[in-house]
């Protein structure tokens, strides 16, 4: 027999791990928003005790966050942009991870590796490639313009001129669902791929089409597939400062990240940056929350089956 | 802010850069922890006089006051001591503002091995160099964070006995309104705020318009290819001399919402972009009317053909700026950190940076920003056809420079605030 301590020690070098990298890192950004500012260095001064803190950057932050505040057009539009980018990625993901799972046999392994190998070049130089590609001229641009897609882009209202590049919503949107359907694709495929076989041949046998089949069983058993990924994928979104910077660079498209960046970059008021920071995972926490109270539904759900 | 503060760069070398920019982003939690440690004492915006003072507790410093007159908060080194010699000198300095050629030379000539330690922005610069997390002997400086460099004692002043090639200077500069004496900076480079565009597609002539600014608020036609500096300081003094307020250094809340608010509109007019590569992107027929450095455009001239398409000109590139009073000009300085191991070498290098030959090779073959040498005269300069004629209005003397001129320099804590938060205000696009 071995002692229990044994297994729960294995958990050690992940508590450690967290504590380190996460929540110490975490707390300072806290104390930063709570804290004071160095007036001639203008570097944080966090406030380490709790008793010590001063709320005024954060009501002043909140106030800001409001409706008619200096940010709520930055907050409605990285809104709108992590929607429209996830449903997209959903769109596009879900069928891709199906065909994997359920079609792809002696191409299983070749098409997981074609989705992995995105993660072997840095986000940042996928997304400069997009910007060679689509500056007026660059190969994309040519074959979206030659092709006339880029022309009905703008007669949809996509986009209001034929220059992806000049401060689009739609190309950062697009870029966002480019650079993280992968990470939405790899859990649903997995999510997908465990799901038992014979509880789709039991629908089928039952009398289900192979639609009613896909749309009560298959789609019920992956949803912890499609909140994971959604998670994994959303989480990031709200908190991205360069892609919209990248690949557009106009105060049209800017979102929240972009804000937190800047007051990180020097000025008297790294604390704004803290604060916004803290308010944006707060918002991050809640969804965590409902995503795990999702997964134990989904999870007790199974369990009837 | 500064040129060398590029943030949205396409090419190679300024990729790298980028790569660096994100994982210093990515890193920010560990950079505030690394400047948790510093503690100052806190300064009050309004000094024993009544004055109004920056961070540093100096009255703030403007082209057309009284020079400031920083103390020495410990003696100059002696003169004629030994120079040090081996080991390493480290220089610190935005990436790419130097020629490497130049700091080799200058290791060559002393037997030292010169490294460069890059800074991203100079707050961040400061920032680390105060938390101690490098040790440098020298470093590139900004005229509007000398003040509170000095205060927290982390520059050096300077025996200018070492530095005879102070002489070579523009005579604007070489006791200058924000460090009088050179007690602890000596210049490096020069420039103006201005507008570059191409002429082939911008049919406009913006230099005789009435107020050449305005072309920005005119860009209808030009939708897409129209873009500002990404510095909250250029881009709200651009808007407020547009309004024909040349206190460009105001802390009037009333006037910088009103240049905000004008900022605004350019969203719906022409969809503005904010990058600092217009050096490259506007040869590059990429960007056709950009807010502009004056380097950018002689980079533009020098560097021309490296971005534009084959069997291109540079003559569609014009470039306006306002005539002094009107105009926005910066210097960029050298200083010696605290940290050193070699004050004499450093002190030399000071003089090195100023040999005329030396300077003029940084400029033209390497950074293209324009040193503040005496010899370097636009007349010259044209005449041997170093830059083009149309290239005249980017080329600065010293007249440029000195009372009358307009240079964004140190606020106080608050006003700095208030055109923080009136720059995300423009730049959150509402």
């Amino acid at each position: 027999m071995y002692p229990k301590w044994l297994w729960s020690s294995f958990s050690l070098p992940g508590v450690v791990w967290l504590v380190l990298l996460f929540l110490v890192p975490m707390y300072a950004v806290i104390g930063v928003a709570f804290g004071s500012v160095d007036p001639i260095l203008q570097t944080p001064l966090p406030a380490w005790n709790p008793l010590d803190w001063n709320i005024g950057w954060m009501d002043q932050v909140l106030h800001e966050l409001a409706p008619g505040g200096i940010y709520w057009a930055a907050v409605v539009r990285t809104l709108w942009y992590v929607a429209i980018s996830l449903a997209l990625c959903l769109l596009i993901g879900y069928p891709v991870a199906y065909y994997i799972s359920r079609h792809a046999h002696r191409t299983k392994a070749t098409l997981l590796i074609l989705l992995i190998l995105p993660f072997w070049i840095s986000y940042l130089m996928r997304m400069l490639a997009w910007v060679n590609l689509l500056s007026p001229g660059g190969y994309a641009d040519t074959i979206l313009r030659d092709t006339g897609v880029s022309r009905l882009a703008v007669d949809l209202g996509l986009i209001t001129q034929t220059n992806w590049l000049s401060g689009q919503s739609a190309t950062v949107i697009l870029a966002l669902v480019y650079g993280y359907i992968p990470y939405l694709i790899l859990p649903l495929y997995a999510a997908l791929d465990r799901i038992d076989k014979s509880h789709l041949e039991a629908a089928r046998d039952l009398g289900a089409s192979p639609f009613q089949a896909f749309l009560r069983v298959t789609l019920p058993l992956s949803k912890t597939g499609i909140l994971g990924g959604s998670v994994l994928i959303a989480l990031p979104m709200f908190g991205d400062y360069y892609t919209p910077d990248v690949i557009s660079s106009a105060p049209s498209t800017t979102m929240i990240g972009n804000q937190i960046d800047y007051y990180f970059h020097g000025g008297p008021q790294p604390t704004v940056g803290a604060a916004i920071t803290v308010v944006l995972s707060i918002f991050l926490t809640i969804m965590m929350g409902y995503y795990i109270w999702a997964v134990r539904q989904a999870s007790k759900q199974l369990e009837t089956l | 802010m500064h040129p060398k503060e590029r943030r949205s760069a396409l090419n190679r070398r300024d990729f790298l850069l980028r790569s660096g920019g994100a994982a210093l982003g990515l890193s920010s939690a560990g950079g505030l922890l690394a400047a948790c440690g510093n503690s100052t004492t806190p300064t009050a915006t309004t000094g024993s006089n009544g004055q109004v003072v920056g961070p540093g507790g100096y009255r703030l410093a403007r082209p057309d006051q009284p020079p400031v007159l920083l103390k020495y908060w410990e003696d100059p080194i002696a003169s004629n001591l030994p120079v040090e010699t081996g080991g390493t000198f480290n220089i610190y300095n935005y990436p790419q503002y130097l020629d490497p050629a130049a700091m080799k030379a200058f290791g060559k000539k002393y037997g030292v091995t010169v490294q460069l330690t890059s800074f991203q922005d100079i707050n961040s610069g400061i920032a680390r160099l105060a938390a101690g997390g490098v040790h440098p002997d020298v470093m590139e400086m900004t005229p509007d964070n000398v003040e509170r460099s000095v205060v927290a004692k982390l520059i050096k002043p300077l025996n200018l006995d070492y530095i005879p090639n102070l002489k070579n200077v523009w005579p604007s500069l070489q006791s200058p309104f924000y460090d009088q004496g050179s007690r602890y900076t000596v210049p490096y480079t020069t420039y103006a705020t201005g507008i570059l565009w191409r002429n082939d597609h911008v049919t406009e002539d913006i230099a005789s318009m009435p107020q050449p600014w305005d072309i920005f608020w005119n860009s209808e036609a030009y939708k897409g290819k129209v873009a500002l500096l990404t510095e909250p300081r250029e881009t709200i003094a651009m808007a407020l001399l547009r309004k024909g307020i040349a206190n460009i250094n105001t802390e009037d809340p009333k006037l910088i919402n009103r240049a905000v608010a004008d900022l605004k509109q350019l969203n719906s007019i022409c969809n503005i972009r904010l990058d600092d590569t217009q050096f490259q992107d506007v040869p590059a027929d990429k960007t056709w009317l950009h807010q502009a450095w004056s380097g950018d455009m002689l980079v533009g001239c020098l560097d021309y053909y490296t971005f534009s398409p084959k069997g291109a000109t540079s003559k569609v590139l014009s470039y306006w700026k306002a005539p002094k009073g009107h105009v926005p000009v910066q210097n960029d300085c050298w200083s010696i950190c605290a940290t050193t191991q070699k004050p004499v070498l450093s002190h030399l290098w000071l003089n090195y940076i100023n040999d005329v030959k030396v300077a003029k090779s940084n400029f033209l073959n390497y950074n293209g920003y324009q040193p503040p040498l005496s010899e370097l005269h636009p007349d010259t300069l044209i005449s041997d056809g170093t830059f083009p004629e149309f290239a005249r209005d980017a080329i600065l003397t010293t007249e440029d420079f000195g009372a009358g001129s307009l240079q964004e320099m140190t606020l106080t804590n608050a006003g700095q605030a208030i055109w923080q938060n009136g720059y995300a205000a423009f730049t959150a696009g509402g």
